[in-house]
């Protein structure tokens, strides 16, 4: 015990030896602490639990220090399955006195290990959801909610109470008392159970004479508990007495039933299992060959996919290198070209770039065979043009017009920009008595070659023959 | 007889973990040696004589 004053540790005098300071109620409040304590130690012993409560309250409104008797009023607690309030002393306790002080070992194990503090924290909200439930008059709702938190937390004395007074409330009294009695045995005298108790007995008070009888004869026979029901094997009933012979015949009809039950059970339970065995094993095979086929059918449409392919990459092969491919028409314009060049045939040279134009779109092909193409009609074309020309103008002297305009045709069709060849024509025409060709060919100079002397003649021609 | 509406009311919500914090921060924890010393503090102060100044 230290000074109140000075801290120093103080003697058996009623006044501080340091300092001089009375401490003669000082002590008194101290050891009246003490003895709240002693007595709460004593009850918790015994397992008075509240008693230990009120006890241990009592001890620290005289000396909130008492450390001993603010963990032990937390152990009690735990024990109550007030888990809460438990750590709530404990970690009071731990700031009063921080160094050698059970509370922190205690708090340590409780939260070292993360589970069982989330199973205290979720047994807490199920009770006060159990709480809840009963004051909204859901009181099945509510049990279920409370076995369950008793199912995580047996210990939970008030949880024990609420579910004995749902019980009583249903006019259960054997369930209640069963509760009551699991409240009685964490918790000896909590005035609230025996009360509780004292009212269930009374309403098994009318049948009390067999009570006794029935538990005598419980505590005679040999009792188990599985799961909520308690199974008691009787004792005292006798076998009725029989002869041999019966005995006899009664082991072999049990044989005889045990044959048939072991046949009924064990050879089909056998064939059971080797039908699931065999079931499992269609399941398997099923399984994997849906997945053979799910393989199969994209490998076909793979291969569908390829053969689509190797269709297009064919075409265009054939676009290339067919009858009329672009190979092939390359090929023919060099002979074309090379023909011309050995012989100067202009005449064959053109009929063959006459017979391709017909045949190739020069846009649809290589830009190589199209410069080509091109370069050979603008050299070949205007000399064959020229050629039918002069020969246009040879049978015009000559004054065969109907073959000078032939010869005059041709020539305009390979060299549309001449416009000696036009005015040709449209002279043959006219004087071969053709005067709607002729207007037309008149037309064409007049168009395309305006600022010529043959424009001049054309519209003059034109009139006269518009005039007729 | 017990009244199942009278006992119902001596049940309170528990209180939950995260709360816990909170309610010993409130916590009145003044104890009866606490009230003593402050008694026999202020006693003293009464005992002792003032010295006026001059």
């Amino acid at each position: 015990m230290f000074c109140y004053n000075c801290g120093c540790r103080l003697s058996e005098h009623d006044f501080c030896t340091a300092c001089g300071a009375d401490v003669s109620l000082y002590k008194k409040v101290i050891h009246v602490s003490n003895m709240y304590y002693n007595e709460g130690l004593e009850k918790a012993g015994v397992r008075d639990l509240t008693g230990a409560v009120t006890s241990l309250r009592q001890s620290l409104k005289f000396n909130k220090n008492n450390t001993r008797a603010r963990n032990l009023l937390g152990l009690v607690y735990f024990e109550l399955g007030e888990s809460v309030s438990a750590l709530q002393e404990w970690v009071i306790s731990k700031n009063i006195r921080p160094k050698k002080n059970i509370a922190g070992e205690y708090i340590d194990k409780v939260q070292s290990n993360a589970g069982r503090l989330e199973s205290i924290n979720q047994t807490i909200r199920k009770y006060n959801r159990a709480l809840a439930l009963c004051h909204q008059d859901s009181r099945d709702l509510a049990v279920i909610q409370l076995k369950k938190v008793l199912s995580m937390n047996p210990r939970f004395v008030r949880a024990h109470q609420l579910l004995a007074l749902l019980y009583m409330e249903r006019q259960d009294w054997e369930r209640a008392e069963r509760e009551l009695r699991k409240c009685r045995e964490i918790d000896r005298n909590n005035h609230q159970t025996l009360s509780y108790l004292k009212e269930v007995e009374q309403m098994l008070v009318p049948d009390e004479g067999m009570k006794q009888a029935v538990r005598r004869r419980k505590e005679e026979s040999v009792r188990y508990q599985s799961d909520n029901e308690i199974i008691i094997q009787p004792l005292n009933v006798k076998e009725p007495r029989g002869g041999g012979i019966s005995s006899f015949f009664n082991i072999i009809i049990g044989l005889v039933i045990g044959l048939a039950a072991m046949y009924f059970l064990g050879v089909r339970a056998a064939e059971a299992n080797v039908r699931n065995e065999e079931q499992q094993v269609i399941i398997r095979i099923s399984q994997e060959s849906d997945v053979k086929t799910a393989r199969i059918q994209e490998l076909e449409s793979q291969a569908a996919d390829r053969e689509k392919t190797l269709q297009e990459l064919q075409t265009q092969l054939e676009d290339y290198i067919g009858v009329d491919g672009t190979l092939q028409n390359t090929e023919v314009l060099l002979h074309a070209i090379a023909a011309y060049m050995e012989t100067g045939d202009t005449a064959a040279a053109a009929a063959e770039l006459e017979s391709m134009s017909q045949r190739v779109n020069p846009e649809g092909m290589t830009e190589g065979f199209r410069r080509l193409y091109e370069a050979a009609r603008g050299v070949i074309l205007p000399e064959v043009a020229d050629t039918y020309l002069q020969e246009g103008n040879r049978l015009f002297n000559a004054r065969n017009y109907a073959d000078a305009a032939v010869a005059f045709e041709q020539a305009v069709a390979y060299d549309a920009s001449n416009v000696e060849s036009i005015y040709q024509l449209a002279q043959s025409y006219r004087i071969i008595g053709e005067n709607e060709k002729a207007v037309q060919a008149y037309d064409k100079v007049l168009e395309l070659f305006p600022d010529t002397w043959q424009a001049d003649k054309a519209q003059s021609y034109k009139a006269q023959l518009s005039g007729n | 007889m017990i009244n199942f509406e009278e006992e119902l009311k001596k049940f309170h919500p528990s209180l939950e973990v995260e709360d816990a914090e909170e309610s010993i921060y409130h916590q009145d924890l003044t104890d009866l040696a606490d009230m003593l010393i402050k008694k026999i503090i202020g006693t003293e102060q009464e005992k002792t004589p003032r010295v006026e100044k001059e």
